[in-house]
């Protein structure tokens, strides 16, 4: 991801404006919501905001997890991504079977066509784009300037993908499948744990192989005082695990659904163009309950809108504190990079549409929930991503 | 810090400023600022999400009320 352990070497000097305008920041939201909306919708910023907390101390990055495995052999951040779907499935799996009539409902979504090309188009823009969902808004929180290109163009990407899901949803596919009705929670988990036991197993094998020897940062402690990597950072990978697990059940808990992030970039971009006179109820996406509502209200009562302003201002409250804040924006931008940035948003924007979320929503959030979208959905995206990897360099990218 | 600085303060606050602005605006045209100023008569989320039994996931799949729709 944007940074790494070889920044974390140098001392972490908290940087006093950014922390306290990211405070500000988090204050007036805080306060806007509780006066306007609900006390949940408080609770959920304040959840994002760990979360984003989380993601930046954490390094928590699935884009450069999976390329450092494809291209250097090395598998700790893709354990860590299997441990954190593991821990989640046990977290959420057993809330959603037994509080079945709380109103809760998990991340299922259809399995076909739409599922595959989406899928495969984000894992191929997260290569390109420098970042999946979640690494593409905590980054931006971070103040990365080429991250807030491909933000744009994923909003871009996003708004096309509403535009032309019916047509995909028509083609060839069938409903969703959740593994806890079939095999009963207990199954359910069963069948979670050990697909990502056997991955992880799969993971050591070819590192051992390749080096013959395995990272173990997954359990590794923290580098300094703990006081101190709780707030400057950086965190353990286990932290990182542990938070992002429970927070995606706390906005289980609190939302009624796992945890999303990309719904709401197309519905910032579709009131943009709304704005400026575009009528967006010409369009069926936009014309179901959901989303109509959502266009029609105010994104502070739009749960995904309000969890990601919780995690950017989150992720730029962990960059100030570390000092850290615009770093990942240092020198001159290759041309081509930003145009791989583009071309990265838009392929995750429209992807995410198809594939009924991205990493987080349908990946993270659907394995979570039994769903087989979410293991359908990290298998295309794998490919996509294989590919895009190779094409790295030609756009100024670097796999180291 | 000031030295190693890679930002421009008045660019970050300005940035800021105006995504504010932009959230302020659409949530002062929205149905759930007009039902706090004491109007009625129209739904909102809050009211949409009490009046579904099953929360709908925003994964952007249709919700069941709306294949159920497209099925009449």
């Amino acid at each position: 991801m944007a940074h790494t352990s070889s920044t974390a070497a140098e001392p972490r000097r908290a940087d006093r404006f950014v922390v306290t305008t990211a405070l500000t920041a988090a204050a007036v939201l805080a306060a806007l919501i509780a006066l306007e909306t609900a006390p949940f919708l408080v609770a959920l910023f304040f959840v994002g905001g760990v979360l984003g907390i989380g993601l930046y101390h954490g390094a928590f990055g699935f884009t450069g997890g999976w390329r450092r495995f494809v291209v250097h052999g090395r598998g700790s951040a893709l354990r860590a991504q299997l441990a954190l779907l593991a821990l989640a499935t046990v977290l959420i799996v057993p809330v959603l079977v037994f509080a079945a009539d709380a109103g809760l409902s998990g991340a299922l979504a259809p399995v076909g066509v739409s599922l595959l090309v989406g899928a495969f188009l984000f894992g191929f823009g997260m290569q390109l784009g420098g970042g999946c969902g979640s690494g593409t808004l905590f980054t931006v929180g971070a103040g990365n300037i080429r991250m807030m290109l491909t933000l744009v163009f994923f909003v871009v990407g996003s708004v096309l993908g509403t535009l032309h899901l019916p047509w995909w949803l028509d083609r060839p596919g069938f409903d969703p499948v959740n593994l806890a009705g079939g095999l009963g929670a207990g199954g359910a988990i069963a069948l979670t744990l050990a697909l990502c036991a056997g991955l992880a197993w799969w993971v050591t094998r070819i590192e051992r192989r390749r080096h013959g020897d395995v990272e173990r940062r997954l359990l590794a402690g923290p580098e300094g005082g703990v006081f101190s990597s709780l707030f400057k950072g950086p965190w353990p990978l286990i932290w990182a695990v542990v938070v992002l697990a429970v927070g995606n059940l706390a906005v289980l808990l609190l939302a009624g659904h796992p945890w999303g992030i990309t719904f709401a970039f197309g519905l910032w971009g579709a009131k943009l163009l709304q704005a400026v006179g575009v009528d967006m109820g010409q369009f069926e996406f936009w014309s179901w309950d959901y989303p109509a509502m959502a266009l029609a209200d105010s994104v502070l009562v739009n749960v995904t809108s309000v969890t990601n302003f919780g995690l950017l201002v989150g992720a730029m409250l962990a960059a100030g504190l570390a000092g850290r804040f615009n770093r990942a924006s240092q020198g001159r931008i290759p041309p081509r990079s930003l145009l791989a940035a583009a071309i990265g948003g838009l392929a995750m924007g429209y992807g995410a549409r198809l594939a009924f979320g991205c990493n987080i929503g349908a990946m993270f959030s659907g394995i979570a929930s039994a769903s087989l979208h979410g293991w359908i959905w990290f298998a295309a995206a794998w490919v996509g991503s294989l590919i895009a990897i190779r094409l790295r360099p030609r756009f100024s990218l670097s796999n180291d | 810090m000031g030295a190693n600085r890679t930002y421009s303060r008045a660019r970050l606050a300005i940035t800021l400023l105006v995504i504010g602005g932009f959230i302020l605006a659409d949530h002062f045209a929205s149905p759930t600022f007009r039902r706090n100023m004491g109007e009625g008569g129209f739904e909102t989320t809050l009211s949409q999400r009490e009046s579904q039994a099953d929360a709908c996931a925003p994964c952007g799949a249709p919700c069941p009320s709306d294949q159920n729709n497209a099925a009449d």
